[in-house]
């Protein structure tokens, strides 16, 4: 079943549309939610919000955008809402005291868990790492970054889904990237990673 | 090429971004530098974990749970919200805000319009005062 297929099912109520919908889409929905939010349950959590949004309001969606771009600007959209709405706290500290404190947390955890293999929290390590450099860059730098590296979307595909041009695209991933860069060398200096 | 000049391009390098013959320089500089290379090694691993998260497998329940929620949330609309919170509550504290915007005007009113005593009192305090334009306060220390 096509996605034009699936729309029109869907605004005539089918609910095996509905499904189709959901499976085809889910992975691109979750990942995108988890590139911005970096836990799996939070991501799970929104991407279903996402997909109850876009069944309320299927009548309202017209043909001028794939509906792969409807559903990351949702997912984008409620995935920055979620970030919003828990950042409370989180102001006043550094980029390096998160990742300290992280990976302290993750230590205890892990010391309690002999099963796990060494390289297994090395891994946790970087990508709590990662994720707090992804987390510090401003959110359309954010937005970018996440669908091209979790999504591989093209420029011009995020350029429709953030609705810039390409070239603030470019832009955008450009000094993303430098500044995800000069965050991890700052780190490696300090040996936090 | 410095140490400093690869820090700047190194992600552009990992990605294959940079121009052939600065890709060319980078990878010299890293053949040369070990401090440098053990950093572009640390940043490969670093951004190789989004390829680890990608690959995750999705939640095979993920559209029960969908469906679950959308059923949940529409019984709440089917059920609504009770008479008393719907229509009662709205309108008792309307009543509420009236008697409280009355009470607060009715308070605010000079206690004399209550009273209905001032034309005496005004009277009383008459003789007095002509009694001074009588009776300057220097004629009478005078005395």
């Amino acid at each position: 079943m096509s996605d034009p297929e699936i729309i029109e099912q869907l605004k005539q109520g089918s609910e095996l549309a509905f499904k189709k919908l959901v499976e085809t889409h889910q992975k691109l929905v979750v990942n995108t939610c988890f590139g911005l939010v970096h836990n799996r349950e939070d991501a799970e959590d929104i991407a279903q919000d996402v997909f109850i949004e876009v069944y309320r309001n299927i009548q309202k969606f017209r043909a001028d955008s794939k509906l792969s771009t409807w559903l990351y600007r949702i997912a984008v959209n409620r995935s920055l809402n979620h970030i919003r709405d828990n950042k409370k706290n989180r102001w006043f500290h550094s980029f390096e005291d998160e990742v300290s404190a992280k990976n302290k947390q993750l230590q205890q955890l892990e010391s309690s868990n002999s099963d796990q293999p060494e390289f297994e929290l090395e891994n946790k390590q970087r990508a709590t790492i990662l994720y707090e450099a992804i987390n510090e860059l401003p959110k359309n730098q954010k937005v970018a970054f996440t669908l091209s590296k979790y999504e591989e979307l093209s420029y011009q595909e995020i350029a429709e889904v953030m609705e810039l041009s390409v070239s603030s695209v470019e832009s955008l991933l450009f000094r993303a990237k430098k500044a995800l860069q000069k965050k991890l060398y700052k780190c490696y200096q300090k040996k936090c990673m | 090429m410095k140490c400093k000049a690869v820090h700047n391009n190194l992600i552009f390098f990992l990605e294959k971004e940079l121009p052939d013959s600065e890709m060319k320089e980078v990878r010299e500089h890293l053949n040369s530098c070990p401090d440098c290379a053990l950093f572009a090694e640390e940043m490969k691993k670093t951004f190789g974990i989004l390829e680890v998260e990608k690959a995750v497998e999705v939640n095979p329940f993920f559209y029960t749970r969908v469906k679950a929620r959308l059923e949940n949330q529409e019984q709440e609309q089917v059920v609504g919200r009770p008479l008393l919170v719907r229509v009662l509550q709205p309108v008792t504290f309307s009543i509420l805000l009236v008697l409280a915007v009355y009470g607060g005007i009715k308070m605010g009113q000079p206690y004399h319009s209550a009273t209905g005593n001032d034309g005496l009192n005004e009277m009383q305090m008459i003789p007095y005062l002509n009694e001074m334009d009588a009776e300057p306060i220097e004629a009478f220390l005078m005395e």
